[in-house]
This record gives C-alpha cells, sequence and structure tokens, in this order.
C-alpha cells in the first residue's frame, strides 16, 4: 500500500484522533510527577518527552492489538513503523505547544 | 503439479512443557484450495500464525516460492502477496468495509457485502463481516490467501457462498490454505488436504474419492 494513500486513509486518521488523547494523559501524569520534583509541570525536556512518547505509542499499538487491527495493517504492508512513527512530531509538536502555554 | 508458493517446514513449537507443533509441514500451491482439518486445539492457527509471521517458532523454516525467509514477517509476506484472515475480527470496527477497500483501491468483487458496505464492520453479523474481510483480503489482490476458520460459526447459505469465492479464487490462479474442524465442508470445498492431529501434519491423497471416515479416522491416535 503507497504510503501516501495510507496517510490519507480514515484509519490513518483515527489514530491521529486518538493519539492526542493517550498524549494527554501520558502529559497529566507527567505534569503531576514534574509539579513533585519541583519542575515546571508542563515544561519541555527532551529526555522526557522521549520516554513519553514512547509510552504513548505502546499504549495506542495496545489499542491497535485490542482490536487485531495489527493483523489489518500487517495485510495491508503496513509494519508498526510505518504506522506509528509518523505520530512522533505530533507528540513533540503538542508538548513545546504545551510548554509555550 | 506447480510448486507451492509458500510452504512451512519441519515447525517445532512448544509452551513451557508442552509440544504444540513438531515436525509440521504444510504448503500451498497455486490455483488449488488446500485445507489444513484438524480438531479444536490441534494447532492449526498456531501453525497459522508461525506461517505468517506472527509467532516465531522454536525451529523450522517459511518458504516463500522456495526461498527460505529468515524472519517472515505479516506485513513483509503482504508485499509478496500474501493475505491472512485470522479466527477473528480484524476489521476496524469503527470504518465500513468500503473505507477498508478504499485503503486498498480494491472493490468488492460481486461477493454481495454492497447491502452493508457503508456500514460500520463493527455492527455487522458474524456472516457479513466474514464475507467483508474476505473481501477486503481479496482486494489486495494476493498470491496466497490463508484463512483460519472461514467457515466457523456460520450459516450454511455464507457458507455456500464463501466456498464459491475461495473456488473463484483459486480458479484466478491463488493459492488457497483454509484451515477448518469440519470434514464435511472439507470434503466439499478443498482439492488438497493435510490432516492434522497431536501436533503433526500428514498429507492426505485421494480424499475426495474415499468416504469421510476412511480418511479421517485412520490417522493414529
Amino acid at each position: 500500500m503507497p504510503l501516501a494513500r495510507w496517510y490519507q486513509s480514515r484509519l490513518f486518521r483515527s489514530y491521529l484522533f486518538q493519539f492526542p488523547i493517550v498524549w494527554l494523559l501520558v502529559k497529566a501524569a507527567n505534569a503531576y510527577m514534574a509539579g513533585y520534583v519541583r519542575e515546571p509541570p508542563l515544561g519541555f525536556r527532551p529526555a522526557t518527552e522521549t520516554v513519553a512518547c514512547v509510552i504513548e505509542l505502546f499504549i495506542l499499538w495496545a489499542f491497535i492489538r485490542r482490536n487485531n487491527e495489527d493483523i489489518l495493517l500487517g495485510n495491508l504492508g503496513l509494519s508498526w513503523k510505518e504506522t506509528l512513527l509518523p505520530l512522533v512530531p505530533l507528540h513533540f509538536a503538542l508538548s513545546a505547544l504545551a510548554a509555550l502555554v | 503439479m506447480t510448486e507451492p508458493l509458500i510452504a512451512a517446514d519441519s515447525i517445532d513449537f512448544s509452551v513451557k512443557e508442552k509440544v504444540i507443533l513438531r515436525s509440521v509441514y504444510v504448503d500451498a500451491v497455486p490455483g488449488t484450495i488446500t485445507a489444513l482439518v484438524g480438531r479444536s486445539g490441534a494447532g492449526k492457527s498456531t501453525l497459522f500464525w508461525i506461517m505468517v509471521g506472527l509467532k516465531r517458532a522454536q525451529s523450522g523454516q517459511v518458504c516463500w516460492a522456495g526461498m527460505r525467509l529468515e524472519r517472515p514477517r505479516l506485513h513483509a509476506l503482504a508485499r509478496l502477496g500474501l493475505a491472512f484472515g485470522p479466527d477473528r475480527p480484524f476489521l476496524s470496527p469503527g470504518l465500513s468495509t468500503a473505507d477498508h477497500l478504499r485503503m486498498i483501491d480494491g472493490n468488492a468483487g460481486g461477493l454481495g457485502v454492497d447491502e452493508w458496505i457503508d456500514r460500520p464492520t463493527g455492527t455487522l453479523s458474524g456472516g457479513e463481516q466474514r464475507l467483508s474481510e474476505i473481501a477486503v483480503l481479496l482486494g489486495c489482490r494476493p498470491r496466497v490467501l490463508v484463512l483460519d476458520e472461514p467457515f466457523r460459526g456460520l450459516a450454511p447459505a455464507v457458507r455456500d457462498r464463501i466456498a464459491d469465492v475461495l473456488r473463484q479464487a483459486a480458479a484466478a490462479g491463488v493459492a488457497v490454505l483454509y484451515a477448518d474442524h469440519d470434514v464435511t465442508q472439507v470434503h466439499n470445498t478443498a482439492d488438497r488436504l493435510f490432516s492434522m492431529e497431536n501436533g503433526m501434519t500428514r498429507r492426505v491423497e485421494g480424499f475426495k474419492e474415499r468416504p469421510l471416515h476412511e480418511w479421517y479416522h485412520a490417522w493414529p491416535q
């Protein structure tokens, strides 16, 4: 399946919609922890953001697997990397925006 | 006889102390329907999951067109021309059959899914869902179609429809391989047969000409 068509598909758009919800949950937990150690709750810390991003991708992949959509994606010729990695910039963009607030 | 397009050879798989598969062989040949028949829990699904790269065997190999695949993965096999339908729903429940077909630029191809093509697949009945899944898999234009229990729990009319679709796919040159525990269905649908018992397979020759009880219960217990 051409990647351009994948990125325009409703399935990918549904992941784009679900990902910010996961980001919000992880961000809330991260902000709580940051407050606990007297750091700015919404601050942008690259190492923390990378770890948070990995956790978010794991959570989203768990939901994908729960619906057996990993098999659908496999049949479309898409690996988990092609499915999830485009969401990485979204994580950093959302976190950078939150840090500016 | 054409060479197998996909073959799983000498597959061993066990979980802790329990041996699930021992030196198992199964293959699929273009233009034919191959069935893997065995009782529930015999290891058919495990073998298919290993074959398509969703599980890893302790030993053995999966070959594509005679070439050994080092580490089979479903997405890589799909690019070679394999489509896999597991024994559970795998279409995205919030998306319609049409949405799925759009992703692969496929069409329903006379499978009779037009009636529910715009409904989310999560709202479809078991039979409708199975037909939609097969429509999507065939929309991928596979060279090998691997289906795990495609007839399970379906009404006779839907079973006949799926059997027709598999025959059409085979007639178009697709290598169809499917698992089933219903020997009567296998007798009516398959051209080639592997029987699975106690974690082992054997090829059953001439099963079409022999009565069911003769070939199915001949397997040593």
